[in-house]
């Protein structure tokens, strides 16, 4: 049994142990779970376990413009901040993860400070620049916006992706003549598709779950899906949010199975 | 390589990412320092009468409270958990892994809904507590103190998870073979060697935590009463409702300025790592 830890337990802290745990497992995993028959009850009334089942919620959720249109703006952004974190974050990540240069250390510690940076410093001062160079409220601020949130975690998986690459590969290729470029296309990309699809379904979850920033970018007709829920959950607590909840978790179930997918198939221990 | 085409090929690869850095990642940190100076009464009277309001006191002693008793709670779950999927078959802990992932990449607002719903009034504890005694048990268990702890525990225990799952995997497990055959028992080799190696681990999920949690927001807002606002909640207040952009600005550089007193050990200890 390599690679776990070896110290022997007495029966009775190992039962010990593992009850704790499987508390500890209920307490992460409740929240995630209530949710989901919430989702199917009746629209009048927030109980649990619902008296009722039906697809109201849900009806509701997809027909109501108050709920679409958020739905729409937030697929919208997340899927233009995807597109430009990861235009922004494999070639840069590539670089970082095989090169030394002058200001790495700089550029890097910039690229990654949102991961650290309390959200709301980055949200207000967002908001202040943003105003300033007037596109605040649109869109575009919001998608500028998330490909700050959703960068760092981008470049940290790319560089940890390329780090696993036998880099003789790109020897190799460069010594039978093919350009740098040539070479990151047609030997370093193809290698690294795996981490290129967790990044990317990394970053849309990030952007489309993304509060604090869009708090402070939305317009009156830019709302997000996280924006419109924030503002329910803090006002009047509507059913609805449970559908919404549901279609979350079932996004965020989604990208789990992939990611621990493809971590398994390349054959690599998930952590 | 010749050189020049080096540092051309070089700025091709970073230039959007240094497009990025200095566009919009660097102006809204400058644009709130230079707000933050731009009080009324002179460049530093934001700051104040930031520091000399009770209302600012008060929410910087709850955020330093509950960040430091949140990290401690969560670090001592996260570590139950570490010790459980540490000592499980690789195969086996895979699948467990999934009970750990799903909550870390779970919308922050699916479980502050979630958790309105079983810590409520009417919530499901009450009701298991009513119905086990017989009585109509209310127990303000939410918007108030116990449901922002709740929350932001649930919110973190994933972030102490990895890093010390990371290493307790990576203690060497020939110490434990030295360790049986020098007549160690069970209880010692854990003390003497899993918890002190772990010691990385433990320090790296410990500060990550409490960074994340002195910058919390939607969790105080949502679970906690008007008492247990925090930092980042003042910020919104100042910017929302008073429309005071300088003072919003000088609570956001000092709840940077402590954080970054964590930061900065932090990334050196992951530098150290590398």
């Amino acid at each position: 049994m390599a690679n776990s830890v070896l110290d022997p337990l007495s029966r009775r802290y190992r039962f010990v142990g593992s009850s704790l745990a499987t508390v500890v497992y209920i307490f992460l995993l409740a929240p995630v779970v209530v949710t989901i028959p919430m989702a199917f009850g009746p629209t009048n009334a927030l109980e649990f376990p619902p008296s009722t089942y039906s697809l109201d919620l849900f009806r509701i959720l997809f027909t109501s413009d108050s709920w679409l249109l958020p739905l729409y703006t937030s697929l919208k952004v997340a899927i233009f901040s995807t597109c430009a974190a990861l235009f922004v974050g494999l070639p840069s990540a590539y670089w970082i993860a095989r090169y030394e240069f002058l200001g790495k250390l700089l550029i890097s510690g910039v690229l990654i400070s949102p991961l650290v940076i309390p959200a709301i410093v980055s949200g207000l001062g967002i908001y202040l620049y943003f105003a300033y160079i007037r596109i605040g409220g649109t869109t575009l601020s919001l998608v500028l916006g998330h490909v700050m949130v959703t960068l760092p975690y981008v470049i940290v998986m790319i560089i940890a992706g390329v780090q696993k690459l036998d880099r003789n590969l790109e020897f190799g290729a460069e010594l039978m003549g093919a350009n740098p470029i040539r070479m990151f296309f047609t030997v370093v990309i193809p290698e690294l598709v795996p981490s290129l699809i967790s990044a990317a379904f990394f970053a849309f979850l990030l952007s489309f779950d993304e509060v604090i920033i869009s708090w402070f970018l939305t317009g009156s007709d830019t709302v997000t899906l996280p924006v419109k829920m924030y503002s329910a959950l803090e006002w009047e607590v509507s059913p609805v949010i449970a559908a919404v909840s549901a279609l979350l978790t079932a996004l965020s179930l989604l990208a789990c199975i992939v990611t621990i997918g493809l971590r398994k198939s390349s054959g690599e221990e998930v952590s | 390589m010749n050189r020049s085409i080096d540092l051309k090929v070089q700025s091709l690869f970073m230039s959007p990412a240094a497009l990025v850095a200095a566009g919009i990642i660097l102006p809204p940190l400058c644009y709130v320092l230079i707000t933050s100076f731009q009080g009324d009464t002179g460049p530093l009277s934001a700051y104040k009468l930031i520091v000399e309001s009770s209302l600012f006191r008060q929410t910087l002693a709850t955020t330093l409270g509950v960040a430091s008793i949140s990290s401690v709670l969560s670090l001592i779950l996260g570590y139950i958990v570490a010790l459980h999927l540490a000592r499980q078959h690789p195969n086996r802990r895979t699948v467990l892994m999934v009970l750990i992932l799903l909550p870390f990449w779970t919308s922050i607002l699916v479980k502050c809904f979630a958790f309105t719903i079983i810590l409520g009034r009417h919530g499901i504890i009450n009701n298991l507590l009513s119905w086990a005694s017989g009585f109509d048990v209310q127990l303000p268990l939410v918007l108030n103190r116990v449901g922002l702890f709740v929350g932001m525990t649930n919110f973190l225990v994933p972030l102490v998870v990895l890093p010390v799952l990371a290493s307790l995997l990576a203690i060497d497990s020939t110490l434990y073979r030295a360790a049986s055959v020098m007549g160690a028992k069970p209880a010692r080799m854990f003390w003497t060697v899993t918890v002190p190696l772990s010691v990385p681990g433990v320090v790296a999920g410990l500060l990550s935590v409490f960074v994340m949690s002195l910058g919390a927001f939607v969790i105080p807002a949502l679970l906690g009463g008007p008492q247990d606002q925090m930092l980042s909640n003042l910020v919104d207040f100042y910017n929302r409702q008073v429309l005071d952009w300088p003072k919003a600005s000088a609570i956001s550089v000092i709840l940077l300025a402590l954080a970054s007193i964590f930061i900065v050990p932090m990334a050196l200890w992951r530098r150290r790592k590398i």
